[in-house]
């Protein structure tokens, strides 16, 4: 019976079945995050070069320090050969000293010289070095401080030289002390700072406006989303003539993509030619077209009100199949007892409806929390941040400023507070989450 | 309860559709004006004329077609291979006789809770790293991650429904388990693994943060990344912007009328997501 | 009993599919070392400037070829898109236009190449181009990037309901409150008050008028005083009076030049490109109704901020001769001239101002007080950390101009937000 060693018995087959998606789930999912709470710990940024790493040893950066170190020597050259001054010639004669003396020491160590070569002759050939292992080389703690001082200190100097001097001679002196100042970024910084970058955020405004921001958001939009899709939903609840057309109307709004659905919005709020800026002017609820963008409680009304036509539909439908599956005979029972139309629905729709309900506003709240799409292409954030959410801020940080560690954590506070929603919604609805899931 | 639909009913009705549908009507009455009329008198219905301006400078300014074929294909990549994954998982935790099922599920709803911001810089990192920014399996990989929660969540419903006397049967016969799920569940469970397929779809035609992070280059763009960078230097292009949506909407629509029995089935039993 | 190994099947299919999927999108391989092919990226050019510039750069280097790849117009789109893709040490995009505050920033972060190897190589005089252009592609005593056009904010106005256009700001005010309505305007005066960068270059214009400063020469932050708040507030005042539109602090660049090119306003703050779209009859309601001077003084002077667009080259492109060849001849003054007469952006090049057809090209080249300004223009501050104090600038003159904090307000919030940036 050759198929035996062939098949699995159950219990084996049950966990390679299993195993696909959590591996996909711990890789792109649950390590991702552990990596984000590590790179919030370091003050870790793509667009600094000296902290463009995670790192916790001493390296040197060998492109930037050979690159620089070239134009350093090279300028120097030029102004002694320039220079009829005898403080400048002295002093650009020391630090000229005191820079070999140490790049001597640093190309004596182990393979650096060989390194250092190869760069070299890359960045000349205008070309980037591409292999890590030759760009970023571990050296000597102590060496390292050393000379980060040595040339932060003669940069300064050189700046104040500079300023004394005049002409040509004092653009080659800044010259030169702006490169020293790049050479000397090229020795990576010791960037691990602990909770440093929470710290720093939790006594910003900016995060607890945005935070704020994404709370009414949630709050506010949920809310509707939820009042008006059970009223929308108990309306129709009958039979009549229509339905698909009217279920698949319903559709469209969640359907087509939230970035696409701002657009439409964007245009027809725009102040100028957006006809619901109009209509909502002539009725009066706003003074003028203008406002929907451009004010603070305009925007956070345009971002709510986009949300909830977006939404409520779809909330509708979930809270109609609940309510389909309630047996008509309670209703029927109820009414012999005399139970007036506001009784029945309290009495009886509301708790029979309580575990969809608890499910749906679970996943609305965690959804509304995350709002990103949105709220990046309809406002940007704008005006003046007033409808800047957490994850927006976090994005700016993290794209826009390539700030990867500060971003993080930001991302990390994104996840905590979605974190603490989720688990209190648990408390209550727990047992209706996973209810008949598991048996078997 | 079921009441009768009286013509009040039908007039609340034909205002709430109208209501829900009003943006998108007003978008295609745009989309048909001449340019002249988007700026001039952008609050009448109708413009002075068909025209259908707006579409061919849409098609020609952005390669909005290649965004429609890049879309596609993602999409469709993410809904092949995450249903695959998913309907192994759904079918191992509700039928099989494995342990820490509960933790699973716990995993897996916990997954989707997961804020996309928190896990979006890796992520970059992690692409970058492979070379795979601007490919299409630089997307693929984290959306198929990123639907299987939900893909489980239903399908797992819709095994659970499936009578198990049929696998009894089966096992009787000498299947293995293996066989008794390709033959007996899968086909069973062929709606349910159609409806879920549609809701992965959707999600990862929606997808916006990913795209506009990692597909940076203008061939390799999704439609919502590429519809929301709609904009040219010296004029505001509402044509171009409302035909493009317009164009770019029809799909969505189209299956959503043919499938919408199955698509709202697919929501309520799984009550996942939004 | 068949006995197809499925697993293997289902995997080697989803291997399948991510090949497949990667054969198609991998189209940059390395082509023949013959022939080479840039991809150059900048923003959307409605002009024929571009496609020009590159026919005739590809005339004369023939084994060169140029693909462009268009970028979205918004600066602040363009600069995110520039910067995920170059942090990605990608070498999708070989040379591409940045705005002139960026190169500090591209620099510092190790986007983009030096180029004083290829200046000394090629003896390029950095001092036939305007002294502020040179000024803000000089980060740390080096050259990251070729100066290609240069830009300063002129005041538009309509020759055919303004007679003598306003010296001041104070007369601005009154002449747009008072000149409103008429031929059919619905404004007095536009601007760019969106928050984004173009926010940031009205109110530095402000400010320097009224004698303020946001950093000085020695890199101290000084926003917090009396001639920059007076500044502030001079730009507040503007921006909620009723000549300029309900939804000015929607304006950008575009919609400015929507508005004037349409009659609906008396007075606009754009720049030069304003010049020659303006006078297009195709697209404009007002041509041959137009005028532009410099922009009004305030208490202390004109100020006009640099503005403008320079050429970088991505540190990881695979040719870096055949891009700087690239650059050379798009800076240089060839490229500049098609540049300026074809596409109408201002040369960086001083001795260009004298060429005839340069002049010809538009009436702002031939005018002596606008190269003046040019070489005059406030640049704004050369630092690794702009896109912070931009961003910082950006959110206070908002709610200043909303009316959400009082000019002193913003201006105190500046310096103390400015200040922790600069002192990081």
């Amino acid at each position: 019976m050759s198929k035996r060693r062939f098949s699995l018995s159950e219990k084996q087959l049950g966990y390679a079945m299993v195993a696909p998606s959590l591996i996909l789930i711990a890789v792109i999912v649950l390590w991702p995050i552990m990596l984000s709470f590590w790179n919030s710990l370091f003050d870790y940024r793509l667009n600094d070069p000296s902290l463009s790493q995670r790192t916790l040893g001493s390296e040197i950066n060998m492109e930037r320090y050979a690159d620089n170190y070239d134009f350093v020597n090279k300028t120097i050259e030029e102004i002694l050969a320039e220079s009829s001054a005898e403080e400048v010639t002295n002093e650009v004669e020391t630090i000229q000293q005191g820079i070999n003396e140490r790049h001597n020491t640093f190309l004596s160590e182990g393979d650096h010289e060989e390194k250092f070569n190869e760069v070299l002759e890359t960045v000349r050939s205008h070309y980037a070095v591409k292999d890590q292992s030759l760009k970023y080389v571990s050296i000597d703690e102590s060496f390292k401080k050393d000379y980060s001082t040595y040339l932060t200190e003669q940069s300064e100097s050189l700046a104040s030289l500079s300023s004394e001097q005049e002409g040509a001679m004092a653009t080659r002196l800044s010259d030169l002390s702006g490169q020293i100042k790049l050479m000397d970024s090229s020795f990576m910084k010791e960037n691990f700072v602990g909770f440093g970058n929470y710290a720093q955020y939790l006594q910003e405004s900016r995060l607890w406006q945005s935070i704020g921001v994404t709370t009414l958001f949630t709050v506010v939009s949920v809310f509707f989303e939820l009042v008006l899709g059970l009223a929308i939903a108990l309306l129709i609840n009958r039979a009549f003539f229509g339905r698909g057309a009217v279920r698949a109307s319903v559709l469209v709004p969640w359907a087509i993509p939230t970035a696409v659905s701002a657009m439409i919005w964007k245009f027809l709020y725009d102040g100028q030619s957006g006809v619901v800026a109009h209509y909502f002017e002539q009725l009066g609820i706003i003074q003028d077209a203008g406002q929907l963008l451009t004010t603070s409680a305009g925007a956070i009304f345009s971002i709510i009100f986009t949300d909830v036509w977006k939404t409520t539909p779809y909330m509708a439908l979930l809270l109609l199949a609940g309510l389909q599956t309630i047996p008509h005979q309670l209703y029927e029972s109820a009414q012999v007892d005399g139970a007036n139309a506001w009784n029945r629905f309290y009495k009886i729709t509301l708790p029979m409806l309580r575990s969809t309900i608890l499910v749906a506003l679970l996943f609305r709240t965690l959804d509304a929390f995350r709002v990103f799409d949105l709220i990046y292409v309809l406002t940007g954030g704008g005006p003046a941040n007033a409808t800047e959410a957490v994850s927006v801020y976090a994005y700016k940080v993290l794209f826009a400023q390539q700030n990867f560690g500060a971003g993080s954590a930001l991302s990390v506070i994104v996840f905590i507070c979605v974190a603490i929603i989720s688990t209190l919604f648990i408390r209550f609805i727990g047992s209706d989450l996973m209810a008949g899931k598991q048996k078997g | 309860m079921q009441r009768k639909a009286g013509p009040w009913f039908y007039l609340f009705l034909i205002v709430f559709v109208f209501l829900v549908m009003f943006p998108f009507l007003w978008i295609f009455l745009t989309s048909i004006k001449p340019l002249g009329d988007i700026f001039g008198s952008p609050f009448a219905w109708f413009g002075s004329g068909i025209s259908f301006q707006s579409y061919e400078s849409a098609l020609t300014t952005r390669p909005l077609l290649r965004y429609m074929l890049n879309s596609f294909i993602v999409s469709g990549a993410t809904t092949i291979l995450a249903i695959g994954c998913a309907a192994f998982t759904a079918y191992a935790v509700t039928r099989l006789p494995i342990r820490f099922k509960s933790v699973i599920l716990g995993v897996v709803l916990a997954s989707s809770m997961f804020p996309p911001i928190a896990i979006i810089s890796p992520i970059y990192d992690f692409v970058t790293d492979f070379g795979l920014r601007n490919t299409y399996p630089g997307l693929v990989i984290p959306y198929i991650t990123i639907s299987l929660p939900l893909a489980i969540w239903i399908l797992a419903t819709f095994f659970q429904n499936i009578p198990y006397s049929l696998e009894e049967s089966a096992k009787l016969d000498g299947a293995t388990p293996f066989q008794t799920f390709r033959k007996i569940i899968l086909p069973l469970a062929a709606p349910g693994v159609f409806t879920t397929a549609i809701l992965v779809f959707i999600a990862a035609w929606n997808e916006y943060l990913f795209a506009l992070t990692i597909n940076t280059k203008d061939a390799m763009k999704t439609v919502p990344v590429g519809i929301s960078l709609y904009q040219s230097q010296y004029s505001i292009p509402w044509g171009d912007i409302t035909a493009a949506t317009v164009l770019v909407t029809i799909p969505i629509v189209i299956i959503v009328l043919i499938f919408q029995r199955r698509i709202v089935a697919g929501l309520t039993s799984g009550s996942v997501k939004g | 009993m068949k006995k197809r190994p499925i697993r293997q099947g289902i995997l080697s299919g989803i291997m399948v599919s991510l090949l497949l999927v990667a054969g198609c999108s991998s189209d940059e391989a390395a082509g023949d070392s013959d022939e080479v092919t840039l991809v150059y990226a900048r923003g959307v050019d409605t002009t024929e400037g571009n496609a020009k510039l590159i026919e005739a750069f590809e005339e004369e280097h023939p084994n060169i070829n140029i693909k462009y790849r268009e970028m979205p117009s918004d600066s602040g789109q363009q600069h995110d898109q520039y910067v995920t893709t170059l942090s990605g040490r990608s070498a999708e995009i070989d040379v591409f236009d940045a705005d002139v505050v960026w190169p500090a920033e591209f620099a510092q972060a190790g986007y983009v190449m030096g180029l004083d190897r290829f200046i000394e190589e090629d003896n390029i005089d950095m001092n036939k181009y305007f002294e502020g252009t040179v000024d803000s592609v000089t980060f740390n005593g080096r050259t990251w990037a070729m100066p290609k056009f240069t830009d300063a904010g002129l005041l538009y106005y309509r020759s055919d309901i303004v007679d003598e256009p306003p010296e001041t700001w104070d007369e601005l005010s009154e002449m747009a409150g008072n000149l409103k309505g008429e031929a059919g305007t619905n404004f007095g005066y536009v601007m760019q008050a969106n928050q984004y960068e173009g926010i940031v270059v009205n109110a530095i214009e402000f400010i320097h008028a009224y004698g303020g400063e946001v950093i000085n020469d020695v890199g101290e932050v000084v926003v917090d005083n009396p001639e920059a708040i007076e500044g502030i507030r001079k730009m507040t005042e503007i921006a909620q009076s009723d000549y300029v539109p309900n939804n000015i602090l929607n304006f950008t660049e575009l919609e400015t030049e929507t508005a004037f090119i349409q009659g609906n306003t008396v007075f606009a703050r754009n720049w030069p490109y304003m010049q020659a779209s303006s006078a297009n009859e195709d697209k404009s309601q007002v041509a041959g109704d137009v005028g532009f001077s410099l922009l009004p003084k305030g208490d202390e002077q004109s100020a006009s901020t640099l503005g403008g667009w320079v050429t970088m080259i991505n540190k990881y492109t695979e040719h870096p001769e055949a891009a700087w060849e690239f650059v050379k001849f798009m800076t240089g003054k060839e490229g500049q001239k098609i540049s300026a007469t074809v596409g109408g952006t201002a040369p960086t090049i001083k001795s260009l101002y004298d060429n005839e057809a340069v002049k010809e090209a538009s009436p702002v080249f031939a005018n002596e007080a606008f190269v003046e300004t040019l070489q005059n223009a406030v640049p704004r501050p050369v630092t690794p950390n702009y896109p912070k104090i931009t961003d910082i600038i950006q959110i206070e003159i908002s709610k200043a101009l909303a009316g959400d904090v009082s000019p002193e307000q913003a201006a105190q919030n500046m310096q103390r937000e400015i200040e922790n940036v600069v002192n990081e």
